[in-house]
């Protein structure tokens, strides 16, 4: 770069020069702020992004059994005005005495992946991009190694000969590593052992979606979308009410069913029996039986010391 | 006036031009857009369905519904028990008034014979080995006296599926018996058509990646 | 006090009254970054109405030139101090003005990377979940929340020091050495706390064994104690032939040691982690396996990766003969070692971390144009600052912005930026 002469403007009398600068100065800073303007045009189309109330929400341990019920109201009005349907949304809280447990049995899963779908419309989740909390691997015999699973077989009939199908969802850690590195304490373990996502609380980093071995969370890259018949009423606050653009979702057990008591909605439809959900605490329960008598039930990396509440298992 | 504030002015006015520019660039809105959603077929609802795929004597007969099949004296004689015939490798023929039936239980043809389960003095019971006689409503512990393993999971609620409820105390657990699921002639849970596989949000997910080829 | 009060604002007014004047060179170079800094803008108000979407990121690679760009800029920023070290502990004189600038690199670098991380973010609006007392700060657990902490403790660390030392520049008297040398020793330990906790937000996740590996966090202060005073010695010669600020070879030279040995351990550290990658041939080598040889017939990373051992190679090369005594080789080699590292942090870290995903597949990331934008954008915002920083600081540092010649006419807006402001008579 040369170097500027030196020249003294310190006295510079005021001249027209200095006029006509300030005048391009001016249209200058004016131009530039024109252009600020036009970049932030975008934002004309920022709707229903936040409502103030939803903006300063309280944290949900923190909110007192009104603001509960407020927020809830405020929940059923926005679902309401958005899909032509009054939902019946409730705030489930873990029962005493339970701790839920899932196994699912490798030998009778033939990989139909209606829990997959059953899920989706269960637990409300967008069609449109596509977010689904289950992902089925077709396996072939003899490996645990997930590498080697195909997530998107698309055989005419399963199952397929010489595979097994692994379906994976979230594992109900009892450790869980996304839980300990979410900077927000949006997403904690519930005392029945449901990992369990504030979805007005998620602030989007997705640091749990890199901390989760299991590829078990979703994030709304974009506001989800639900066709309104398909839409079901039934929910619960930190289960299935419909999501917003930009939060965390996972599976979260069907809370607003298991809650009150019925099985999980990926277990109802499997037509093989091969799910199995219920409470260890109660040593009748089938989980129970499971875990007692079944010889070889593997914990998904068992190594990353995470200890799953999802087991798997085999009959022979 | 300097060289260097003739300079500034041309600047200056360069600047301006540039972010007149921009601002209309900006306005023109050319760029960065997000995809367009993926056309996604919504699911069959039928890959939604709960109900099992078979429905056993007693659901049949709570559902009211035609039960002419079951009624074996309508045609068969009561005091003549049905002749079973062979084929040159000793395998059961079929008669063509029970066409619908596979007989596929058991591998080789080792459980080829109707009276092993159904009972020949009296067709509408079955017969247990231990010579007990069953109503066809207890086709389970039929099942159960060969398959004991299977059926104390079973029992156990840990084989077959239960729907409804978990706690027993908020509502009713409905379990399935061993027909809902497994034709007692052929119990092999036939091959299914499978629901549709994940849509990715970028790349679009191929099975090139897996090194499992898909048929 | 409120005397004080009074003398600081008006130097405040000052300073920043300067930053709007300047020749023409000035205006030309605020304005294309102002311009840059726009569509970047504008792309970043797409992203908030329409969701990460606009992004090139899925849920199979969640993060991507986002957190690249911060990950590598933590790095800048600490490195900027490691300037710090050879004037305050072995009393090297040649840099001890230059510190500052290093310092306001700092500065500059924390305000990029507090944009990456923010621009990252699905819900900016619910920023204030993090701020303890009113929001949630899972702390200690998080990593990001010591992340949040330390970047911001060192913000205003650094803050403190530049802006404390400037002003008694300004005010033309002698630094209360209590007032600050203990900030500059923080900064110091500070500096490395922040790459080190920024490293160990990788290094953290067991479900990510390309990541989970004790070596990344050396291998992270290695490599940016190269990349920064590799930006640093370009810096410095910028300002030199813009500002005629007295800069001397052998200042630049001290420099150039530091970068010397950093990239000697850097390519050192690479070697290993090579080594265990490929040699074990266990399966948690896919991830490096898929960025420098491909996986499953995707080759996304390959020649991004060759690209960066190849610059950071030849630039060894270059830092270890003699020839980098001359500053052209030597800017050679900072050019390779930055843009080297910056691939190797941003592309060859992050990336490959989350491919294949913990389920086996692999979904190759490729950034999207508004995302590429967001970033450019970021980028000419922090050097629009770190210009500006230079131009408020330099003309106090060379004694022709001082308290004494308050009042006195100012330096005008088209005054070539060496220009002394008139000089008080008496003094």
């Amino acid at each position: 770069m040369s170097s500027p002469e030196p020249t003294l403007h310190s006295d510079q009398p005021v001249t027209g020069s200095t006029d006509r600068r300030s005048f391009l100065r001016s249209t200058a800073a004016f131009a530039g702020l024109s252009a600020l303007a036009a970049s932030l045009a975008p934002l004309r189309e920022l709707k229903d992004f936040s409502s103030s109330e939803e903006f300063l929400q309280k944290y949900y341990k923190e909110l007192s059994p009104e603001e509960m019920k407020k927020v809830l109201l405020r929940i059923t009005d926005e679902v309401e005005h958005q899909y032509g349907i009054r939902p019946h949304v409730r705030d489930l809280k873990p029962m005493d005495g339970v701790e839920f447990v899932y196994a699912l049995n490798l030998t009778r899963c033939i990989g139909c992946r209606k829990c997959v779908h059953a899920c989706v419309a269960e637990n409300n989740q967008s069609r449109s991009p596509e977010i689904q909390y289950i992902r089925v691997l077709k396996m072939p015999h003899g490996s645990m190694d997930v590498e080697k699973g195909n997530h998107v077989y698309d055989d005419k009939e399963v199952p397929d000969k010489g595979f097994f199908y692994m379906p994976v969802q979230c594992q109900q850690c009892k450790n869980p590593p996304c839980v300990k590195v979410c900077p927000v304490n949006a997403t904690w373990q519930e005392k029945d052992g449901i990992t369990v996502i504030d979805y007005d609380w998620c602030i989007g980093c997705r640091y749990c979606e890199a901390a989760c071995p299991y590829w078990a969370r979703r994030f709304n890259f974009t506001k989800p979308e639900i066709p309104a018949d398909r839409l079901n009423p039934e929910m619960a606050y930190l289960g299935n009410r419909p999501r917003k653009q930009g939060v965390m979702e996972k599976c979260h057990f069907c809370i607003q069913r298991t809650r009150v008591g019925k099985y999980p909605a990926c277990l109802e439809v499997c037509p093989v029996g091969a799910r199995k959900f219920g409470n260890i605490l109660d040593p009748e329960s089938e989980i129970s039986y499971i875990l007692r008598t079944k010889r070889v039930f593997i914990q998904l990396k068992e190594e990353m010391g995470t200890s799953p509440r999802f087991f798997y298992y085999f009959d022979k | 006036m300097s060289h260097s504030s003739t300079r500034t002015g041309y600047a200056l006015g360069a600047i301006t031009i540039l972010f007149f520019g921009l601002t209309a660039l900006l306005l023109s809105n050319s760029w960065g857009h997000p995809p367009a959603r993926q056309q996604i077929a919504l699911v069959d609802k039928a890959f939604l369905e709960k109900t099992p795929w078979r429905q056993t004597y007693t659901d049949l007969v709570q559902a009211k519904e035609d039960m002419s099949d079951f009624d074996c004296y309508g045609c068969h004689d009561k005091k003549k028990p049905p002749v079973l015939r062979f084929d040159a490798n000793s395998i059961l023929i079929v008669p063509e008034e029970h066409k619908n039936i596979v007989m596929g239980h058991g591998s080789h043809n080792r459980n080829n014979l109707c009276y092993n389960c159904h009972n020949e003095s009296n067709l509408e019971t079955f017969q247990v080995r231990d010579g007990r006689e069953l109503k066809f409503a207890d086709s389970t512990q039929l099942c159960g006296s060969c398959h004991g393993p299977n059926y104390r999971d079973w029992d156990a609620g840990a084989h077959g599926r239960i729907n409804g409820y978990w706690n027993t105390s908020l509502g009713e657990a409905q379990k399935l018996a061993c027909a809902n699921c497994h034709d007692p002639h052929a119990p092999r849970i036939p091959t299914h058509h499978p629901a549709p596989g994940p849509h990715a949000l970028r790349t679009p997910i191929t099975a090139e990646y897996s090194p499992v080829p898909t048929h | 006090m409120i005397t004080a009060a009074r003398q600081y604002l008006i130097f405040l007014q000052r300073s920043a009254r300067i930053a709007f004047v300047g020749d023409w060179r000035y205006y030309t170079w605020m304005a294309v970054l102002t311009a840059i800094t726009l569509l970047g803008l504008n792309a970043y108000a797409k992203q908030l109405v329409h969701g990460l979407v606009v992004t090139g990121m899925s849920d199979e690679v969640s993060w991507g030139v986002y957190i690249a760009n911060f990950t590598f800029l933590v790095g800048v920023a600490a490195a900027a101090v490691m300037m710090v070290i050879p004037v305050y502990i072995y009393d090297n004189e040649e840099l001890h003005d230059l510190v500052i600038f290093g310092e306001l690199l700092a500065v500059a670098a924390i305000i990029m990377c507090l944009l990456f991380v923010t621009v990252d973010l699905g819900r900016p609006d619910r920023f204030w979940h993090l701020i303890p007392g009113i929001g949630q700060m899972n702390f200690p657990n998080s990593m990001l929340s010591w992340d949040v902490l330390v970047l911001n403790g060192y913000l205003l660390l650094n803050v403190h020091i530049c802006g404390y030392l400037i002003y008694c520049r300004y005010q033309n008297r002698k630094p209360t050495k209590w007032f600050y040398i203990p900030f500059v020793f923080g900064a110091i330990i500070w500096a490395v706390s922040i790459h080190t906790v920024t490293a160990f937000l990788y290094v953290g996740l067991g479900g990510r064994p390309f990541w989970n590996a004790s070596i990344v966090g050396p291998r992270f202060l290695a490599s940016a104690f190269t990349a920064g005073p590799a930006i640093i010695i370009l810096a410095l010669q910028i300002i030199r032939s813009v500002t005629q600020y007295r800069i001397t070879d052998k200042a630049l030279l001290t420099l150039r040691s530091i970068v010397q040995v950093s990239m000697i351990i850097n390519v050192f550290l690479l070697v290993c982690e090579i080594f265990k990658e490929f040699y074990s041939g266990t399966t948690h080598g896919a991830s490096a396996k898929y960025l420098f040889f491909g996986l499953h017939g995707h080759y996304a990373l390959v020649p991004w990766i060759w690209t960066a051992i190849t610059f950071n190679l030849i630039a060894m090369v270059i830092l270890v003969l003699p020839v980098s005594r001359s500053l052209r080789w030597l800017d050679v080699a900072c050019v390779l070692s930055i843009v080297g590292i910056w691939i190797e942090k941003g592309m060859g870290l992050v990336i490959p971390g989350f491919i294949p995903t913990p389920l086996g597949a692999v979904v190759d990331y490729v950034p999207s144009l508004n995302e590429t934008l967001v970033c450019l954008g970021i980028w000419a915002f922090g050097l629009l600052c770190y210009t500006i920083f230079l131009r408020m600081s330099v003309p106090i540092l060379q004694g022709r912005l001082t308290q004494a010649n308050e009042g006195l006419p100012e330096i005008t807006e088209d005054a070539p930026t060496d220009t002394a402001l008139p000089r008080p008579a008496a003094h």
